[in-house]
């Protein structure tokens, strides 16, 4: 049996002591301790962390619906927690260009979740949380063999590299929802 | 098997095996759950289209391993579509198999197959499952709503066209080996420890065929009948199918 | 296998020529049943899998190389599956199912390594390695089943000492008898290439790539070079040191001048080695991956291999790396001009060293090339204002 990337990352935390949260519709909250968002729908905050800046919204469960919040990753960090012993994830440098974030996210996943089948599909630039930022796109498939989507946006600001996913199958959940994701991710400010 | 610097080895799968696994108390479970809403009733001459079953029979040894059974596995695929159409024409439905797809169509009903289990993975963990249960999820829970969907694109399902719903199914069972029921009772009476013999679990969704959505979905960990026999068989699918919308409630 | 049998085998000059086949068998029994039947349900999922690779002239070739390993009989029905999975490793099906990673085909440097690693999983299909193991492991768990539960009845400190030691007899027990598998089906290997007309030397040769692969790994994350002539308790096989010497010593010593199908395997990899290195690259295994680019080019530099290094380095981004990474993607823009990707990232490399307008230039070459590239407006907005940083 293999698991998907987005629950296997979350395992690699302590059993979650607090339940998920409610993120009310209109209700303006802190996420990844640095950005503010106003949800113009109900969201669910997961308990699980899959890093320590990081946190994971989701409608119907990370399998279906992922956001995946990332708040100041500062230079020499990788996105998600890794075993102190075997340090084996990328990490982020501010020296890397704007252009190239989509590709330290590809590696993040192939290296934390065993990905083989990872194609970045598009990249435009795009601002974020008011700031010159990039929107990309990516295909692949997870170890449930379910071809999955996602959809990112990144900004750099003050050395500090701040990015939301978006992941979903491609049958039926990605497209249905991007809309949902949009109007999220554009509420989202420092 | 394998050859290089990965291991080959399920020895590590052992470990699990062998913490005695004490049988779990009854967790505080929902176990089945309907679309607002939605009825079969008897009698109203429904097409059930039904996806290739997943089914694992099996046995667990002493120390608690899986041992897989042909002989067994292969007279319960039987055992269970017999029972299923059966059952379904007593309440007045037709149950009919998914045609053999091959190529793209085949790459198709393995996406949807990946994504229903996933839906009902969701399901089951946020939604069944008080611990875990999604804040929105509870929210419409007590709204009476259940809203789950594999979405409108599986009307392109082989046979789709010909069928009103679509049922997923999915039972694996471990019977306990004559060792392992010793262990068991030299466990009960000497240390006290509660063991399991065997594993019966099983689950099964019907999606509506033209909207994708989630119409009931039940799942269960401890479910009694012998695949083995016609007559256990029977009883499973009645289980199974318990609060199958229009049936009526199956003897537990 | 037993311990003395090894070493018999081991005293041989060569490994012995494999036995007579015995043909299409059929399973015997409730487990071996149980376990084909397993296999058969996995494989109707293997047809199926997104990973799987379905390119005929690739799988015609993996097939060939176990056909000429094994032999016409044996590999008459061997169903071959090839994986885009970048691990080194092949695996076989008790119903003849035969498992090929990508990342074994990107680390065989010829036909006969390949040959080699096919040849140790069919041997092991052969003789129906699975099913002892399976044997082996019930029967040491039930041991330790009951082993527990007698524990548990008597509170006694010394019974459960005793207990931990079962414990880790079992374990010991059941590697040891999976490194003695490995060693039978390594020896049954050999033997098939040592009949076959490959030249049997390759085997040991993969093995001491795949130590100096590891060690290269180790370094470049700042660790030991691991210990791989020692066997370690958990170990499931034995160390790559010792398979390196059987092999060596159990190869024909006359067949050293034989066709190794070097050529035939570069041709049959060709058009998927820059996916294969891209796949491998993007692991964040630096020193795994720089040993790899180099082992391919170690029979001549193209332009899919110097780009590949640039993306190596670049990804690293020291700022060393960088300048090297600008080198390593111009030498292969020199040799194949119209290379989009290998001006993408000469471009870039070359921005984020302060050549700017160099940068500028190269990444209008690549836009030129590729006008319907996925990044293509992010790459013009980069090109009209550049970031300052």
């Amino acid at each position: 049996m293999r698991y998907p990337l987005l629950p296997a990352l979350l395992m690699l935390l302590p059993a979650p002591a607090d339940a998920n949260a409610y993120r009310a519709q209109g209700k303006p909250v802190r996420v990844a301790r640095t950005m503010t968002v106003t949800p113009p729908r109900d969201w669910n905050q997961l308990s699980a962390r899959p890093g320590r800046k990081a946190e994971v919204w989701t409608l119907d469960g990370e399998r279906l619906n992922a956001v995946t919040w990332f708040g100041g990753i500062a230079p020499g960090e990788p996105l998600l927690r890794e075993p102190r012993r075997r340090r084996t994830l990328p990490r982020y440098s501010d020296a890397m260009l704007l252009a190239e974030i989509p590709e330290l996210l590809e590696s993040t996943y192939r290296s934390a979740g065993g990905i083989a089948d990872f194609t970045l599909t598009t990249a435009a630039s795009d601002p974020f949380l008011g700031h010159a930022g990039i929107r990309f796109g990516y295909a692949y498939v997870d170890a449930d063999d379910l071809p999955r989507r996602g959809e990112a946006r990144a900004a750099i600001v003050a050395g500090l590299l701040y990015i939301v996913t978006f992941d979903a199958p491609r049958t039926d959940y990605f497209d249905r929802l991007l809309g949902d994701v949009h109007r999220l991710t554009d509420s989202a400010a420092l | 098997m394998g050859t290089g610097l990965a291991t080959r080895l399920t020895i590590m799968l052992l470990a699990p095996a062998l913490t005695l696994a004490p049988a779990s108390p009854a967790a505080a479970r929902q176990r089945s759950a309907q679309k607002t809403g939605f009825t079969l009733p008897a009698g109203s001459g429904r097409t059930i289209l039904l996806i290739r079953p997943s089914i694992r029979v099996g046995a667990r040894s002493t120390g608690g391993m899986f041992e897989p059974n042909g002989d067994w596995t292969d007279q319960a695929r039987r055992n269970i579509e017999t029972a299923l159409a059966a059952q379904q024409q007593a309440l007045g439905n037709r149950v009919i198999p998914a045609p053999i797809a091959d190529g793209d169509a085949a790459r198709l009903v393995a996406d949807y197959a990946a994504l229903f289990a996933a839906v009902s993975q969701s399901v089951i963990r946020y939604q069944f499952f008080a611990g875990d249960r999604l804040p929105t999820k509870k929210r419409a829970t007590q709204a009476g709503r259940f809203d789950w969907t594999l979405g409108p694109g599986i009307a392109r399902l082989p046979g789709a066209r010909d069928a009103d719903y679509a049922l997923f199914l999915s039972t694996s069972d471990a019977y306990g080996s004559t060792g392992r029921k010793l262990l068991q009772i030299v466990a009960m009476l000497g240390p006290g420890i509660p063991l399991s013999a065997g594993e019966h679990a099983g689950y099964a969704g019907l999606v509506d065929l033209r909207t994708g959505d989630l119409l009931w979905l039940n799942a269960d960990r401890a479910m009694g009948g012998d695949l083995r026999t016609p007559e256990g068989a029977a009883r499973r699918v009645q289980q199974l199918l318990a609060d199958f919308p229009g049936s009526t409630p199956a003897p537990r | 296998m037993t311990v003395t049998a090894l070493a018999l085998a081991l005293l041989a000059a060569t490994a012995p020529a494999p036995p007579p086949y015995a043909g299409a068998y059929q399973p015997v029994g409730v487990d071996e049943i149980g376990a084909w039947a397993e296999a058969d349900e996995d494989e109707r999922q293997l047809a199926l899998s997104p990973l799987l690779i379905r390119d005929a002239a690739l799988d015609a070739y993996v097939r060939r190389a176990l056909c000429d390993t094994v032999g016409a009989a044996r590999c008459a029905g061997v169903r071959v599956y090839v994986l885009r999975v970048p691990l080194f490793n092949a695996s076989m099906a008790a119903n003849g199912t035969m498992r090929v990673f990508s990342g074994l085909l990107l680390r065989a440097r010829s036909e006969a390594e390949l040959g080699a690693v096919l040849g140790h999983e069919f041997g092991h299909f052969e003789r129906r390695h699975t099913l002892a193991q399976f044997r082996a492991q019930r029967t040491g768990s039930d041991l330790l089943g009951w082993g527990a539960v007698l524990a548990a009845m008597v509170p006694d400190a010394d019974l459960r000492r005793r207990f931990a030691t079962l414990g880790r007899s079992v374990y010991g027990a059941l590697y040891r008898f999976s490194r003695d598998q490995e060693r039978e089906a390594d020896r049954l290997g050999i033997g098939y290439l040592n009949a076959s007309r490959l030249r049997p030397q390759a085997a040991a040769q993969l093995w001491h790539s795949a130590i100096a692969e590891a060690g290269a790994s180790a370094v470049a994350r700042g660790a030991h070079r691991p210990r791989l002539d020692r066997i370690g308790f958990y170990a499931s096989h034995p160390p790559e040191a010792e398979r390196a010497a059987t092999l060596d010593a159990l190869a024909l010593p006359d067949a050293t001048d034989r066709d190794d199908g070097a050529d035939r395997h570069a041709d049959a990899l060709a058009p998927w080695l820059p996916l294969f290195l891209d796949d491998q690259i993007k692991l964040n295994d630096f020193g795994a991956s720089a040993y790899l680019i180099a082992a391919c080019a170690a029979r001549g530099w193209t332009a899919a291999l110097w780009r590949a290094r640039g993306d190596l380095y670049r990804a690293r981004g020291n700022p060393h790396d960088l300048v090297n990474a600008a080198r390593f993607y111009a030498q292969a823009t020199a040799l194949d001009p119209s290379l989009a990707a290998a001006q993408r990232g000469l471009g870039l490399a070359l921005v984020r060293t302060g050549r700017l307008a160099e940068g500028q230039a190269a990444l209008r070459r690549y836009l030129a090339l590729d006008p319907a590239a996925g990044d293509a407006t992010m790459i013009a907005a980069l090109i009209a204002a550049p970031e300052d940083r």
